[in-house]
């Protein structure tokens, strides 16, 4: 009889429900590493599902099958049908258990590929966002590189423009529509002779004459500009200045004028510069002219003069031709004195210098003049200025010069007063100056640029010729030298008037000896 | 932890209200059951498994992005479990037509099939030795959540 030993069946069921739940346990230890891993992803959770459940059935079968075999072996079957049906009923419930779990995969994997799909979604749009906020940022870099390349430039811009307006020689400043001055530069203080700014400042009340300031105000409204508009101003000290003056008025976006910004530039100088070349240039051909008419006038004077005097001897002394003759005789002097006068006002003259200390000049008028100034109450202060060196010089007509000048401060101070003469060395040692200035009435303005003209005179009829100044012009700049006038005086109590004169040094200086010996000739 | 309570939440109730309600001896349901009616909720839990791992093969495959090596294993897994259930519950099918003579010495070491070999004896015989296909069934699960592991790991 043939047979099929059942034992081999009997050896795999053990091993291999062993062997079963072994693998499945270690298998249910990596879905519980992997679930752990990442808590949150589905299929890892499945899988530890699944394999929880295919542990536990491993465990109901394989203990089952076991508990078959060694109850059997044992002989102990009955037992064993005790067990069976639970050992079946547990395996049963597993398998559909392990198939619950399958569809629970089924329907948690839809939802978990559509969260997937979300967070996909999400995590594209998350991406777009950081790109976006990538872009943002690197523009915002470059924003902040623009910002901070702009700001330098602006910074050196307004260094640039701040640097102009601190060290302009010209005044430069900003007024707001009612024209009190918002700003203004060191220069503009300086002109205005204003140490410190004074915060009331008003470009508006620094004009002088009401028309300049009408026509200024009416150009900025109407035109929104002035340009080399020429002004009379006064600084803080009520100095008349003449200034020119461009300004540009500033507006809001509704084209209201809101301020103005100005440059002014200080012509007072220049001015008077101009104005006294203009005195040199008319001096200059009234000199020319008077040359001229002297030279005409000096022969058939001269002629009247000899005639007159040869007439005279043909009359006796009682009789009034032989006065007719004399008033003719004196009166053509006169006119010769006049013509001399004139010819020295043009330099015509002749001239005869030598060195000579300018002190020295000085002294000698004053000796001869102080006694008759002091009778009219007017002293003289001498500030002479020590060691100055020689001048080379027509010594008598300096002294006609310095003569004409006390007269003519003597006649300002007919009820007194102090003629101040002073001298000293200027130009780095190049020229010497002297002022005669005295604390009269002064010269009026209209009067004050005529008063070196020939025949100008403020004295009465037959006081004078009006040729004193006008000749010691022409002596000064015969000298190569400057006569200038001011009056009223500046930084004076009284208005006065101050001629300063300005000579060259002699290019030699002559010694000691030389000089000791000039003197004695004087 | 937390995901082995959140699980055990689950199958506690499920398991209570099995063993109240599934006790053979002592069932609560109002109407009868049979012996047969064990093998046969046997048999239907195979059919069920077998479906379930059918659908896991067919869904896995099917989804593009389950092509790792490790969801190549889990493949593996269903087919030879699928096989397994097959021969499963062809056993059970023919344990009911064997009688006892058909075997001498039961229940001990010498235990034999008898002559004739018929062809049910010799399935019989060889769906005994089933756990030829579940234990490599098992070992492909575990090589599955291996690699599932050391590459998510590898990942982290």
């Amino acid at each position: 009889m043939h047979t099929l030993p059942m034992y081999p069946t009997i050896l795999i069921d053990l091993v291999g429900s062993g062997l079963m739940i072994l693998i499945t346990f270690l298998a249910l230890r990596y879905a519980y590493f992997l679930s752990t891993l990442d808590s949150k992803n589905f299929i890892w959770g499945f899988l530890f599902y699944f394999c929880m459940a295919m542990a536990a059935f491993s465990i109901s079968r394989g203990v089952g099958h076991i508990l078959k075999q060694i109850l059997v072996l044992s002989g102990h079957k009955e037992t064993w049908k005790v067990f069976s049906p639970y050992s079946g009923g547990f395996n049963t419930t597993l398998m559909i258990y392990l198939y619950a779990v399958i569809i629970y995969y089924h329907k948690g994997l839809a939802a978990y590929e559509a969260i997937q799909e979300e967070a996909s979604k999400l995590f594209t749009a998350n991406k777009k966002l950081e790109d976006a906020t990538g872009e943002l940022q690197k523009m915002n870099v470059q924003l902040e590189d623009m910002v901070e390349e702009r700001t330098r430039e602006l910074s050196e811009s307004e260094k640039k423009f701040r640097h102009f307006f601190e060290n302009s020689q010209d005044m430069v400043y900003f007024c707001n529509s009612e024209g009190s001055i918002s700003d203004i530069n060191q220069s503009g203080l300086e002109m205005l002779g204003y140490k410190e700014w004074p915060k009331d400042l008003n470009i508006l009340d620094i004009f002088n004459k009401e028309s300049e300031l009408e026509t200024y105000v009416k150009a900025l409204h109407e035109k929104g500009f002035v340009r080399d508009f020429e002004i009379e101003i006064h600084n803080a000290d009520g100095d008349p200045l003449q200034v020119v003056i461009t300004a540009n008025a500033v507006r809001d976006d509704n084209g209201k004028m809101i301020g103005c910004e100005g440059i002014a530039k200080d012509l007072t100088r220049l001015k008077n510069v101009m104005a006294q070349l203009a005195d040199k240039q008319k001096l200059a051909s009234v000199g020319q002219l008077a040359a001229g008419v002297a030279h005409e006038i000096n022969t058939p004077l001269g002629v009247i003069l000899g005639y007159s005097q040869l007439m005279k001897e043909d009359f006796p002394e009682d009789d009034d031709n032989y006065e007719s003759m004399v008033v003719i005789e004196r009166q053509a002097k006169a006119c010769r004195k006049i013509v001399a006068d004139l010819l020295k006002f043009s330099r015509q003259g002749l001239s005869e210098k030598t060195y000579m200390q300018l002190n020295e000049i000085i002294q000698d008028v004053v000796a001869v003049t102080e006694h008759g100034l002091n009778i009219d109450h007017i002293m003289v202060t001498r500030k002479y200025s020590e060691g100055m060196p020689f001048i080379f010089c027509d010594v008598e007509k300096l002294r006609q010069v310095f003569i004409n000048l006390i007269n003519n401060a003597h006649h300002a101070m007919e009820e007194g007063g102090e003629i101040i003469i002073s001298t000293r060395t200027c130009a780095d040692g190049q020229e010497v100056e002297v002022v005669v200035e005295d604390t009269g009435k002064g010269i009026p303005d209209d009067v004050r640029s005529k008063i070196f003209e020939p025949f100008f005179t403020t004295k009465a009829v037959g006081k004078g010729t009006g040729l004193g100044l006008s000749v010691s012009y022409g002596i000064i700049q015969d000298h190569g030298g400057t006569i200038t006038v001011e009056s009223p005086v500046a930084g004076k109590d009284h208005p006065g008037t101050a001629f300063t004169i300005h000579l060259p040094v002699a290019s030699e200086q002559p010694s000691a000896e030389s000089f000791e010996s000039v003197l004695k000739l004087h | 932890m937390k995901i082995i309570r959140h699980h055990l939440f689950k199958i506690i109730p499920f398991t209570v209200t099995f063993l109240l309600l599934g006790l053979s001896g002592v069932a609560q349901a109002f109407q009868a059951h049979g012996a047969p009616e064990g093998l046969y909720v046997h048999q239907m839990s195979h059919v069920l498994f077998m479906c379930g791992l059918a659908y896991l093969y067919w869904h896995t495959r099917r989804t593009a992005a389950l092509v790792s090596k490790g969801w190549r294993y889990l493949r593996s897994y269903c087919v030879l479990l699928i096989l397994w259930n097959i021969l499963a519950f062809t056993g059970h099918a023919i344990e009911t037509i064997l009688v006892p003579d058909d075997f001498l010495n039961s229940g001990s070491w010498g235990s034999v099939m008898l002559e004739p070999l018929t062809l049910p004896k010799i399935v019989f015989y060889i769906v005994k030795m089933d756990h030829l296909l579940c234990v490599p069934a098992a070992f492909f699960l575990l090589f599955s959540l291996r690699t599932f592991y050391l590459e998510h790991k590898g990942e982290e």
